[in-house]
């Protein structure tokens, strides 16, 4: 395969990701080529639609511990993923990573909701990158994609199976004595199908209606065991 | 087998969950009290949201009940005019508890409520039943078994607004049933729970009702609380998750078949030892949860 310009190419294994009734987590496979030299590098983030994020603080008042305070952060990306093929402060200088959201901990976020000051924010900040990383809503992923011949490139995406829905936009980048010298974008769309996303949309749009068809549900099996049982 | 319940969004397996719901019927066919305050707690440790446990728990609740009051009206051990007061203040009561957890689902404690006041009613249950099944146990040992009184008179009978229960064989105040269905219809909204482990010594010790009528009463008016609690969750917070109830509640009805047959098998005092034992150390666990120091202090919610 040849590859001009210094053109980088990928594919996905999947665009659509359907989470239905057996949904526990997906894994997509992205693959493609550069034209790359000696000590090259790729670096791939994955990131999800934004929306806000509510950190809560928890202190101990009359011995036990209860939730204090809490701040809300707008425009968080709810799931972020980043991989490399090497330590990335190893490929690129720190500027560019900041710059390109290569470090979860620097992260460009919204403003709070409640104003606070600089400090104070930082403190509540680094609490939301420690839990979002925990949660595995955001993950750092260097070492992990493997290059072949300085040509190919490959890596399995996992997706949790607590991801949210929406659009993933998948970027991919050539690096070359820390710097950028291509590019490629792609994405994945999330969403709910089958029984799983009717039942939810029912939930919120008819929500009365749904809670009577849970009770009648129950009722029905419950009337339904006795009367088998009674004849056993 | 994972099946993704809709309303938790998260995968959980279809098989534990069915177990643990087979489990709690079993405790519910041999003990003769819900296993709600159980169920809800254990779905808690298992990572579903606490809101989204009391109101599918709630859900859950009403099949075993149905099951359960069919048997005991062939039986004639249901008290339909007790019944009726006390579903009226059950579902008046769950309507002001479907608004409190509103509120506190606002302020941001209603997870702390939860745990807290399971952590009280599991303790002071646990601790009952412990000694009221340890002191039988040593009485049957030694070989000594009295009968109490039918039922004794307290300040509570006099009460106005008197009525004749002819079932029952009761002439009390319907405010006395009344305000026991409506305190615990708040507590099954706040709780996820039918109230049968309340309403239960509630009506043998309060209202004085024969024993016999007490488990198909009792269940008779948690079908409509539960219900109630259910349609007000489900309208409200739609919190309910019918994936989960559905699986909870088909292992549940199936175990409480098990459960009245085992019931030969060992004796209820025996039973209620072992289970107040159960229920005092997951009241322990809920305990122990808020007062040890979190492993992070912080934590987050991913807001929609």
């Amino acid at each position: 395969m040849v590859i001009a310009n210094e053109n980088i190419v990928a594919d996905l294994s999947e665009n659509n990701v359907e989470i239905s009734t057996t949904f526990s987590g997906a894994k997509i496979l992205l693959f493609g080529a550069y034209d790359g030299k000696k000590d090259d590098d790729i670096i791939v983030i994955v990131s999800g639609p934004k929306g806000q994020v509510k950190v809560e603080k928890k202190s101990k008042k009359y011995g036990i511990w209860m939730i204090s305070d809490s701040i809300i952060f707008n425009n968080v990306p709810k799931y972020y993923y980043i991989a490399s093929n090497r330590k990335i402060i190893n490929i690129t200088n720190k500027k560019e990573i900041i710059k390109k959201g290569f470090d979860l901990n620097t992260l460009k976020l919204g403003n709070t909701e409640k104003k606070i000051s600089l400090p104070e924010r930082e403190i509540w900040r680094k609490a939301l990158t420690r839990n979002m990383i925990s949660q595995k809503f955001w993950k750092l992923d260097e070492s992990s994609i493997l290059l072949n011949k300085n040509t190919l490139f490959r890596k399995t995406l996992s997706l949790p199976s607590n991801v949210s829905t929406g659009l993933f936009n998948v970027i991919i980048m050539h690096y070359r004595k820390g710097l950028l010298i291509s590019r490629e974008e792609s994405s994945i769309k999330i969403s709910k199908s089958g029984i799983s996303a009717s039942i939810y949309n029912i939930a919120q749009e008819y929500s009365a209606l749904y809670g009577i068809i849970a009770v009648v549900l129950a009722v029905f099996i419950g009337w339904f065991a006795n009367m088998i049982f009674r004849r056993i | 087998m994972y099946i993704y319940l809709p309303i938790a969004e998260q995968p959980i397996h279809a098989l534990v969950v069915l177990g643990i719901g087979w489990l709690i019927g079993v405790i519910m066919g041999m003990v003769g009290i819900g296993g709600g305050f159980l169920l809800t707690p254990l779905m808690i440790f298992f990572g579903i949201p606490s809101p989204v446990a009391v109101a599918s728990v709630a859900n859950q609740i009403v099949a075993p009940s149905v099951s359960g009051v069919l048997s005991h009206w062939k039986s004639g051990n249901v008290d339909i005019k007790m019944g009726i007061i006390l579903l009226l203040g059950g579902v008046l009561g769950s309507s002001i508890g479907v608004l409190i957890f509103n509120v506190l689902n606002n302020i941001g404690q209603l997870d702390l409520v939860i745990k807290f006041s399971y952590f009280l009613f599991l303790s002071a249950i646990g601790t009952l039943m412990f000694i009221e099944s340890l002191r039988l146990i040593i009485r049957v040992r030694k070989g000594k078994v009295t009968r109490g009184k039918l039922h004794q008179h307290n300040w509570l009978h006099g009460l106005p607004f008197k009525t004749r229960f002819r079932k029952s064989k009761l002439y009390i105040s319907v405010l006395l049933p009344l305000l026991i269905g409506v305190i615990v219809g708040i507590l099954a909204a706040l709780m996820g729970i039918g109230g049968g482990f309340i309403i239960v010594p509630a009506m043998i010790y309060l209202l004085g009702m024969p024993t016999s009528l007490v488990v198909g009463t009792s269940l008779f008016q948690i079908i409509f609380v539960a219900s109630n609690t259910t349609i007000l969750q489900a309208s409200q917070n739609q919190t309910v998750d019918i994936v989960l109830a559905f699986l909870l509640l088909l292992g549940s009805v199936i175990g409480v078949q098990f459960g009245s047959r085992f019931s030969n098998l060992m004796k209820g005092e025996h039973l209620r030892f072992f289970l107040s034992i159960i229920i005092l150390l997951v009241g322990f666990k809920l305990f122990s949860d808020l007062i040890t120091i979190p492993k992070d202090i912080f934590s987050i919610i991913v807001l929609k």
